[in-house]
C-alpha cells in the first residue's frame, strides 16, 4: 500500500500529489474497527465510575440546566452538514460511485469556513475558553478511563466530575478542529485553483513541490475527518451518551445529569425552570423518552 | 528519468476470433488490458509509453464486429467498421447522411481506412498537456495545466468544464447523437444499451475517462434508430488544416420540417466541451417555429448562453453561435 | 538536342518510388548497436549528477555517451552533448545497447539531477528591465564578447500597441530615412509578428558510423555530400580523408541539414569509443527539438509612398528569436526588404537576441520568406491608401538590372521580377480575379492577393569533375547533396550538353564521397542549380578540350580541327569520321598526363585534387574550377497570385487557386521546377495558414510536437487549380543561365496567403501568422485573441 501518490512533473521532477485513495479505505476500516472493539470493550467492561453526589434537597431532578445555546447549537448542526457534505462528496466518488462532486465540496467547503468564524467570533466574544483547556484533572481522568478500559479488575479509582466539558471532549474537539483547519486552510487555497466569478483560476500560485504538500495535507485531513466523524457519530448514539447528543438537540440536560457528571465549581450554572414550566417544555415533551436512556 | 518517446514498449498481444474471447480476455485481465480498434488512439498512447497496458486486445479479426446490419426499423453498426465503410455505405448516405457526413470530414483517406466508429466514439481528449503526459487531472494528478492563465488553450472547451479542460475529438459523436444513436456496451454475459447522452461522459462524473466505458466493457456496436431517418441535416467542421485535422468545433443537427415549421430538431455540437453537446434549449427555442433567418440568428443566442472562455479560446464563442446559426439557417426556404 | 530544358527522369526516381532507396536508418554493418538520447526536460538546466548505473547493470547495454566525452564547445555554439542543456529536448547523453528497445529501457533508468536555470522564450521578455537571458553569460553574444542588452522601462512603456524598440545591436540606414517620411504622401505602421516553426522534413536525421582502420564511415541524412564529410571532420577533428560520407538519399532538409547536421557526430563518437558501429534512429519527437526551425520574427515596420505608389522610404526594426545558437534570417530579411521594393531610403534595425527554445537554422528562404510574408500585406495597405492597383504598385516598387540594395550597395546579375509579375498577372487572370475582391457570397468574402518573392540564388568557383570512361560514358562525379531537388543529375546535364552527350550516356555518380566527388557548394541557399551547371559546364569544357586534343594526337592535326558530339570526336563537318569516346578514353589513358588525371591543374580545390587523383588512368578525365566569373550577387524571383474566400462567420480559408511565375534563368527541367515552385509555395502557404510551434511560457516546453500539431500542408490542403510558369529568360553572368528555385516560392507562396486573406477582410492586415480561423474570428468578432505581440502561441 502506497500512502501518497506522486508524479512526475512536466520537467520530470518527482513531486507529491496528493494521498493514496488507499487511505480513504484504511480509514474506512479503522474506523469501522474501532467502533466494534469499542462497543465489545464497553460491553464487556461497562462504564467508568463517577464519583457520587448526594442529590440536592431544593431543585427538582427534572429541572433543566442549559448546555448548549441555540447559537452554539446552530453552529454544530450547519457545521455537521457541511462536514457530512464534505465527506461524501470528498470520498464517495473515490469509493466508486460517481456523480458531480467538485461544486457541492467547494461550496459545503466554504459553508464550514462561514460556521468555523462564526464560531471563533463566538467562543471569543460569549464563550469560555478556559472550559475547553486540557487541565491536569483531565489528564488523570483520561488515564483512569483508559485504565478502566484497558485492565481488567474493579478496582479503579472512580472519575472526578467535570467541567462543562470532559476530557474526551476537549480532545476531540481539538483533534476535529485540527483537521478541519487544516482541510479548510488547504481547501481555501484550492480554491485559488478553480473559476469563480471573482478570480481567474490559477495553479500556478505555489510550485508544485508546495501544492503537494497542500494536497497531501488536505487529503491527510479528510481522511483523519472520516475517522473523527465515525467515532463522533458512534459516541453520539451510544446509549450511555446520547443524553449529550440530546443536549445539542435541545440545548438543555437535566439536573440530575448535571448533578452526577459535572462540578459545578468548573461549570456553575443557572436553572432553566421546571420542564412543565413555559421555556423549552414543548421540547421537552416531544422527547419524553431521552431522560430514561440511560444504560 | 529520461523520457524516450515513439518507441512501443512491449506488452502481450491477443486477436481473439469472438467477442466472448475478447471479454473473457478482458474481464481476465482487467486493469491491465486495452482494447484496440484502428489503432490511432491506442498508438500514440503506446508510441509515447505514457500508457502501457500489459495486454493488448486486439479486435481487428473479429469478423462480426464490422458489420452493418438492419436492426429493427434502424440500422446497427459494428464497432469495428471503418470510416471508410460508413463512407461507403449505400443506406446509411440514403437514410443518414448526417454521419456520412461526419465520417467524411475525419482527418484523411488513410485514417479512415483505419480508424473505427467504434473506436471513433470512444477516444480519449487531444489535449497537448494531457497527450504530453503530464500529471494533470486525467492523469490522475491535481493539476489543470490548461487553465492555468497563460496556458496554450485555443483547443480547449467554452462549456462543461469541470477541473478539466479538454474536449470531445471525435467527429461522428455528434452525428450519432443528433440522430439519437444508442451504444450497445458488453461487459462478461451483460449487455447494456446506453443512450449517446449517458455514453459520453464529463469530468465533473469521472475525470479519467470521456466515456462510460470501464475496464472489462466492450462497444460492440451502435444502433441508429429509424426516428431520424431522412431527415433534414446539417453537420459542418471547422478546423486549422482542410485535411488531418481535428476539429476546432464542429455542429450536427437533424430537423423534421413540416412545411416551413420545424417540427422536431436535434442540434450538438462538439469541439465545446469535454463532451458532444446536445443544445436543448436551442431545440426549444425553433421547435415550432418558422424557420427564418431570425429564428437561425436566435438560436445560435440560445446556444452560448453561459459559455465561459479560457485565455486563448474565445473565439469558440461566436464560432459556435454561427455554427447552430448556420445548422438552423439550412433549413430556411 | 540540348538536354537542358528537357524533363528527363532523375537516376534515383525508381529506387525512392519503388522504397528501394537506403536512407541513413536503412543501413546495417557487422556488429552494430543502437543508440538513444536522454533529451532535457528543461528549458535551461544544469546537470548536477548523473547516475547511469541502473542502466548499465541491464543486459544489453554497452555504454554511456557524455558531455565529457564528446569534444568541448564554446557556448553560444552547440555542442553535441551537454551539461547545461538551453532549451527543452537538447541532448544531454546517449546510451548504446544491443537494440533500441533495451537503449529506450536504459535511457528510462537513468538518473539525471537537473537543477532548473532561469529561461526565456520571447526576446522581448529577454530584453525587458531585469529580464532572464537564454544563457547565464547573457542574451547575445559576438565574436566571443556577452551582452545582457536589455531596453528600459520608458522604450517600452513608449510603444503602446506597437512593438517597444530600444537601442539596436544591428543597425544600417541609406538615405535619410526621416525627410523620406516627412515628404512621404502615405505613411503605414504596424507591428508583425511571425512564427517560429519547425523544419519537419520527412526524413529525421539519422546516422550510422563505424570505424575501420582509422577511418570512420558514416551514413546520414544530409542536404550536401562533399561538405558534409569536411564538416564531419572538423568535428571529429581529422583529415576529410579519413571520412567516408554516405548520403546518397535524403528526405528533405529546407536548411536543417545543411553541412550535416550537429548530431551525426554522436553515433560517430559513441562508435569510436565503444569500438562497434553505432546507429541513432532519430524520432520525429526528437527531431521536433533537434531538427531546427525557423526563427520568429517580431517587428515593427513604417513604410511611406508617394501617392503614385512609390516608395520611399521603410524603417524596419526587427527581433529575432534566434534559439540558443543564433540565426542570421535578420540579416537577410532586412536586405529583402530592401531590393523588393527599392525604397529610396531605409533604415534597417535588428536585435537577434538568444532565447531557450530549440535551435533554429536556415529554413527555405531564411529571412526572406518571413519578411516577404509579412510586408507584402503592408504594401497592399499602403497601395490602398495612395490608391493605386496592387499589381501596379509592385511593378512600380520591384527593381529593375541597377538595382543596389543593403547595407553594402549589393547588384545584382540579372533581375526580372517585372516580367514574371506581368506572366504571373497574365496567367492568373488577374485583371479579371482583382474584381472580385471583397466580393461577398453569403459568409464568404473572396480575397486576391500577390507576393512577389526574391531570394538568393547561386554562387560561383566551384570545381567539376567528370571522367569519360573507356565504356565511352561521361561519369559526372557530383558532391552536391540529393534532398530530392533533382540537382545530382539536373546539374550534370551541363557536361553532357557541351559534349553533346544523350543522356543514357551519362552517368551521374553521387552520395558516397568514396567514390571522389569533386569541391561542391553546400545545398543550401538555392545555390547549387547556379553553382553547379557552372561547374559542370567547366569541367564538360575541358574534357572537351582533352577529347579535340587526343583526337589530334591520335588522327593527326589541330585540335580545333575537331569536334566533339553524338558520342564521337570527328573533324568539324564530318560527323562519322574521328573516334567514339569509349576510344578516346582509351587513348586518353594511354597518353596519361593531364588527359587521364595524372597531371592536374592548380587552381582546382584540395578535395577535387585527391578526387581527381584517385580517378586517374581510368579514362579521360575533365576538371575545372568555375572561373567564369561575374559581378553582383544572384537571385532568382518567385511571384505569386492566390484566390482565397475567408468565411466571416468561421474565421475560415480556402484556398481557391494559385499561380506562381519565376524567374530562374533558363529552365534546365521543367517538371523538376514546377515542383520546386508549387512545393516551396505551398510550404509557403503552410507557414500563412496552419504552421505553428507552441511553447507552454510556464513550463517553456513545446507543443505541436508531431506532424499533426505542427501542421505543414499536405496535397489535400492545397488548391487544385495551381498554375505555375517561368519567365526563361538567361542569367547572362553564367554559361548555362540557370539561376537557383529551391528558395524563393516560399515567400510567394505565403505572401500570396497573407495579401489575400487581407484583401477579402477589407485590407485588414492582421500581420501575424499563422492566419487561423481562431485569429480571423477573433478578429472580426473583437474577441480577445493572442496579444499582439505573442510568440509561440497556437
Ligand atoms: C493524425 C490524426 C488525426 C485525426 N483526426 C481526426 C479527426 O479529424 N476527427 C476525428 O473524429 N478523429 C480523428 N482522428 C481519430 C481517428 O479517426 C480514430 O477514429 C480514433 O483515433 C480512434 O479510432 P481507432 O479505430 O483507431 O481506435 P483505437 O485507437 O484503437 O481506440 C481508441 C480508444 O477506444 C477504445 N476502443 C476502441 N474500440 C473499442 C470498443 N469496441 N470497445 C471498447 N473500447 C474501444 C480503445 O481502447 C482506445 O482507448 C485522428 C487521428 C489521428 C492519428
Amino acid at each position: 500500500m502506497d500512502f501518497l501518490r506522486s508524479a512526475d512533473n512536466p520537467w520530470g521532477q518527482d513531486i507529491w500529489i496528493g494521498i493514496s485513495w488507499d487511505l480513504v479505505w484504511l480509514a474506512v476500516i479503522a474506523s469501522l474497527a474501532f467502533v466494534v472493539l469499542h462497543a465489545i470493550a464497553v460491553r464487556l467492561r461497562g462504564p467508568a465510575r463517577i464519583e457520587t453526589t448526594p442529590p440536592p434537597a431544593d431543585v427538582p431532578e427534572t429541572s433543566r440546566v442549559e448546555r448548549h445555546s441555540l447559537v452554539a447549537r446552530a453552529f454544530h448542526w450547519t457545521m455537521s452538514i457541511a462536514m457530512f457534505a464534505l465527506l461524501i462528496t470528498a470520498f464517495v466518488p473515490v469509493l466508486g460511485l460517481e456523480f458531480d462532486w467538485v461544486q457541492l465540496h467547494w461550496m459545503a467547503g466554504l459553508l464550514l469556513l462561514a460556521t468555523i468564524i462564526w464560531h471563533v467570533i463566538h467562543t471569543l466574544g460569549w464563550q469560555d475558553l478556559w472550559s475547553m483547556w486540557v487541565g491536569p484533572t483531565d489528564v488523570r481522568d483520561g488515564a483512569i478511563e483508559l485504565k478502566h478500559a484497558l485492565i481488567p479488575g474493579d478496582d479503579d479509582e472512580p472519575k472526578h466530575r467535570t467541567g462543562k466539558y470532559p476530557a474526551d471532549h476537549k480532545l476531540y474537539h481539538h483533534a476535529a478542529a485540527t483537521a478541519a483547519l487544516a482541510a479548510t486552510a488547504t481547501g481555501l487555497f484550492m480554491m485559488v485553483r478553480i473559476d469563480t466569478p471573482f478570480w481567474t483560476r490559477n495553479p500556478y500560485l505555489f510550485g508544485d513541490g508546495a501544492w503537494g504538500m497542500v494536497y497531501v495535507l488536505h487529503g491527510l485531513a479528510g481522511v483523519g475527518l472520516i475517522g473523527l466523524v465515525a467515532a463522533h457519530v458512534y459516541f453520539a448514539v451510544r446509549p450511555e451518551k446520547r443524553w449529550l447528543t440530546w443536549g445539542m438537540v435541545r440545548g438543555w440536560i437535566t439536573r440530575e445529569r448535571y448533578r452526577v457528571h459535572f462540578d459545578p465549581t468548573q461549570w456553575p450554572v443557572d436553572e432553566l425552570g421546571d420542564p412543565s414550566g413555559d421555556r423549552g417544555g414543548a421540547l421537552a415533551e416531544a422527547s419524553p423518552r431521552s431522560p430514561q436512556d440511560d444504560a | 528519468m529520461g523520457t524516450i518517446r515513439d518507441m512501443i514498449a512491449p506488452f502481450d498481444f491477443f486477436q481473439p476470433a469472438t467477442v466472448d474471447d475478447a471479454l473473457a480476455l478482458l474481464s481476465e485481465h482487467g486493469d491491465d488490458a486495452w482494447v484496440l480498434a484502428g489503432g490511432l488512439d491506442s498508438f500514440d498512447w503506446f508510441k509515447d509509453r505514457i500508457k502501457r497496458p500489459k495486454v493488448v486486445v486486439d479486435l481487428g479479426v473479429i469478423e462480426s464486429l464490422s458489420a452493418i446490419s438492419e436492426s429493427g426499423d434502424g440500422l446497427e453498426i459494428g464497432a469495428m467498421a471503418s470510416l471508410t465503410s460508413i463512407v461507403n455505405h449505400a443506406r446509411i448516405r440514403a437514410d443518414y447522411p448526417l454521419l456520412t457526413t461526419a465520417a467524411e470530414h475525419v482527418a484523411t483517406p488513410q485514417i479512415r481506412n483505419q480508424g473505427t466508429l467504434g473506436g471513433n466514439v470512444s477516444q480519449d481528449t487531444r489535449c497537448w498537456y494531457y497527450r504530453s503526459g503530464w500529471p494533470c487531472y486525467r492523469a490522475g494528478g491535481n493539476t489543470c495545466y490548461a487553465a492555468a492563465p497563460q496556458a496554450m488553450n485555443r483547443e480547449h472547451c467554452i462549456l462543461g468544464a469541470s477541473r478539466c479542460v479538454a474536449v470531445s475529438p471525435s467527429d461522428t459523436a455528434p452525428a450519432l447523437f443528433a440522430l439519437d444513436a444508442t451504444m450497445v456496451v458488453r461487459h462478461g454475459r451483460r449487455e447494456r444499451v446506453i443512450d449517446a447522452e449517458d455514453f459520453f461522459i464529463g469530468p465533473s462524473t469521472d475525470i479519467t475517462r470521456m466515456t462510460i466505458l470501464e475496464a472489462g466493457d466492450l462497444l460492440t456496436s451502435i444502433r441508429i434508430p429509424a426516428q431520424w431517418a431522412g431527415a433534414r441535416v446539417y453537420y459542418e467542421k471547422v478546423r486549422d488544416r482542410g485535411s488531418w485535422d481535428f476539429a476546432l468545433e464542429s455542429v450536427a443537427a437533424a430537423f423534421r420540417m413540416d412545411g416551413d415549421m420545424v417540427a422536431d430538431a436535434r442540434v450538438v455540437v462538439n469541439g465545446v466541451a469535454p463532451y458532444p453537446v446536445r443544445l436543448e434549449a436551442v431545440e426549444r427555442s425553433i421547435i415550432g417555429s418558422r424557420a427564418s433567418e431570425d429564428l437561425a440568428i436566435g438560436a445560435g443566442e440560445v446556444a452560448i448562453q453561459g459559455v465561459r472562455s479560457l485565455r486563448h479560446n474565445d473565439y469558440k464563442v461566436p464560432m459556435m453561435r454561427n455554427l447552430v446559426k448556420r445548422a438552423v439557417r439550412s433549413v430556411v426556404a | 538536342m540540348a538536354l537542358i530544358g528537357q524533363d528527363i527522369a532523375p537516376p534515383d526516381l525508381v529506387a525512392k518510388i519503388t522504397g528501394r532507396a537506403k536512407y541513413a536508418e536503412d543501413f546495417r554493418a557487422e556488429g552494430m548497436v543502437f543508440c538513444k538520447m536522454l533529451l532535457s526536460p528543461m528549458p535551461h538546466a544544469r546537470v548536477r549528477r548523473i547516475d547511469a548505473s541502473k542502466a548499465l547493470r541491464m543486459e544489453g547495454v554497452i555504454d554511456i555517451l557524455t558531455a565529457d566525452d564528446v569534444p568541448a564547445s564554446e557556448a553560444p555554439r552547440e555542442p553535441i552533448l551537454s551539461n547545461e542543456p538551453l532549451y527543452e529536448g537538447a541532448p544531454i547523453l546517449a546510451v548504446a545497447a544491443v537494440d533500441e528497445t533495451t537503449a529506450a529501457a536504459a535511457i528510462e533508468a537513468i538518473d539525471v539531477d537537473l537543477e532548473p536555470l532561469p529561461f526565456v522564450l520571447d526576446p522581448l521578455e529577454s530584453l525587458r528591465p531585469g529580464g532572464p537571458d537564454a544563457h547565464e553569460q547573457g542574451n547575445y553574444a559576438s565574436r566571443g564578447e556577452w551582452q545582457s542588452v536589455k531596453w528600459t522601462e520608458q522604450d517600452f512603456a513608449d510603444a503602446g500597441n506597437h512593438m517597444p524598440r530600444g537601442e539596436a545591436l544591428m543597425e544600417w540606414e541609406k538615405g535619410d530615412v526621416e525627410a523620406a517620411f516627412a515628404q512621404a504622401d502615405h505613411i503605414v505602421e504596424e507591428t508583425i509578428v511571425h512564427q517560429s516553426i519547425t523544419h519537419h522534413p520527412m526524413e529525421p536525421r539519422s546516422t550510422m558510423a563505424y570505424w575501420q582502420n582509422g577511418k570512420v564511415y558514416c551514413h546520414t541524412s544530409t542536404q550536401s555530400v562533399a561538405r558534409t564529410r569536411v564538416s564531419l571532420a572538423g568535428t571529429l577533428d581529422m583529415d576529410p580523408e579519413d571520412v567516408v560520407l554516405v548520403s546518397e538519399f535524403c528526405g528533405g532538409g529546407f536548411g536543417s541539414k545543411i553541412a550535416g547536421t550537429t548530431h551525426m557526430a554522436v553515433p560517430a563518437l559513441f562508435s569510436r569509443k565503444i569500438g562497434r558501429p553505432v546507429m541513432l534512429r532519430v524520432t520525429r519527437y526528437e527531431e521536433n527539438y533537434i531538427g531546427r526551425a525557423r526563427p520568429g520574427f517580431q517587428c515593427w515596420v513604417k513604410m511611406g509612398v508617394r501617392t503614385d505608389g512609390k516608395v520611399t522610404a521603410i524603417d524596419l526594426f526587427l527581433v529575432q528569436d534566434s534559439g540558443p545558437h543564433g540565426a542570421s534570417d535578420w540579416n537577410t530579411a532586412g536586405m529583402i526588404a530592401d531590393l523588393t521594393y527599392t525604397p529610396e531610403s531605409m533604415r534597417f534595425r535588428a536585435m537577434p537576441i538568444y532565447t531557450n527554445t530549440p535551435p533554429k537554422a536556415a529554413q527555405r528562404g531564411p529571412g526572406g520568406a518571413q519578411i516577404i510574408s509579412m510586408l507584402e500585406p503592408i504594401l497592399d495597405k499602403a497601395a490602398r491608401a495612395a490608391g493605386v492597383d496592387r499589381l501596379e504598385m509592385r511593378l512600380l516598387n520591384a527593381p529593375d538590372a541597377d538595382v543596389t540594395f543593403g547595407p553594402n550597395e549589393t547588384t545584382l546579375t540579372s533581375v526580372h521580377a517585372k516580367e514574371a509579375l506581368r506572366q504571373g498577372a497574365a496567367l492568373f487572370g488577374w485583371a479579371e480575379k482583382s474584381a472580385l475582391s471583397g466580393t461577398r457570397v453569403g459568409s464568404k468574402a473572396s480575397g486576391v492577393g500577390i507576393g512577389l518573392s526574391p531570394y538568393t540564388a547561386g554562387s560561383r568557383g566551384f570545381d567539376g569533375l567528370v571522367l569519360i570512361k573507356p565504356d565511352g560514358k561521361l561519369y559526372v562525379h557530383q558532391g552536391i547533396g540529393n534532398l530530392g531537388t533533382h540537382s545530382i543529375a539536373d546539374t550534370a546535364r551541363a557536361a553532357a550538353d557541351v559534349l553533346g552527350l544523350e543522356w543514357d550516356d551519362v552517368e551521374v555518380v553521387w552520395g558516397n564521397t568514396a567514390q571522389q566527388l569533386p569541391w561542391s557548394s553546400v545545398q543550401a541557399g538555392s545555390q547549387t542549380t547556379h553553382a553547379h551547371t557552372r561547374a559542370n559546364h567547366a569541367a564538360g569544357l575541358d574534357a572537351k578540350r582533352k577529347c579535340q586534343e587526343v583526337a589530334a594526337r591520335a588522327l593527326g592535326g589541330a585540335a580545333d580541327d575537331y569536334d566533339v558530339g553524338g558520342g564521337r570526336v570527328f573533324r568539324r563537318g564530318r560527323r562519322g569520321s574521328g573516334l567514339t569516346l569509349a576510344q578516346v578514353a582509351e587513348r586518353a589513358i594511354e597518353y596519361g598526363g593531364r588527359f587521364d588525371g595524372h597531371e592536374l591543374p592548380e587552381s582546382i580545390h584540395t578535395v577535387t585534387t585527391v578526387a581527381a587523383g584517385n580517378l586517374a588512368g581510368q579514362g579521360l578525365l575533365g576538371v575545372a574550377k568555375d572561373e567564369f566569373g561575374g559581378e553582383g550577387a544572384i537571385y532568382s524571383w518567385v511571384v505569386g497570385f492566390a484566390r482565397v474566400e475567408v468565411d466571416l462567420e468561421t474565421g475560415d480559408v480556402e484556398v481557391m487557386d494559385y499561380t506562381a511565375v519565376t524567374d530562374c534563368g533558363t529552365v534546365l527541367h521543367p517538371r523538376s521546377l514546377g515542383a520546386q515552385v508549387f512545393g516551396g509555395s505551398i510550404q509557403g502557404m503552410g507557414m500563412a495558414m496552419t504552421q505553428r510551434w507552441v511553447f507552454d511560457p510556464k513550463w517553456g516546453v513545446s507543443f505541436a510536437k508531431r506532424f499533426y500539431t505542427a501542421r505543414p500542408p499536405g496535397i489535400l490542403d492545397v488548391p487544385l487549380d495551381l498554375k505555375w510558369g517561368a519567365v526563361g529568360i538567361a542569367d547572362p553572368q553564367s554559361p548555362v543561365g540557370a539561376k537557383g528555385i529551391g528558395e524563393p516560392p516560399v515567400g510567394a507562396g505565403a505572401a500570396a496567403i497573407t495579401t489575400a486573406v487581407a484583401d477579402a477582410l477589407g485590407g485588414n492586415c492582421l500581420c501575424r501568422t499563422p492566419l487561423t480561423p481562431d485569429v480571423i474570428l477573433a478578429d472580426i468578432e473583437g474577441r480577445r485573441g493572442f496579444g499582439r505581440l505573442e510568440q509561440h502561441v497556437g
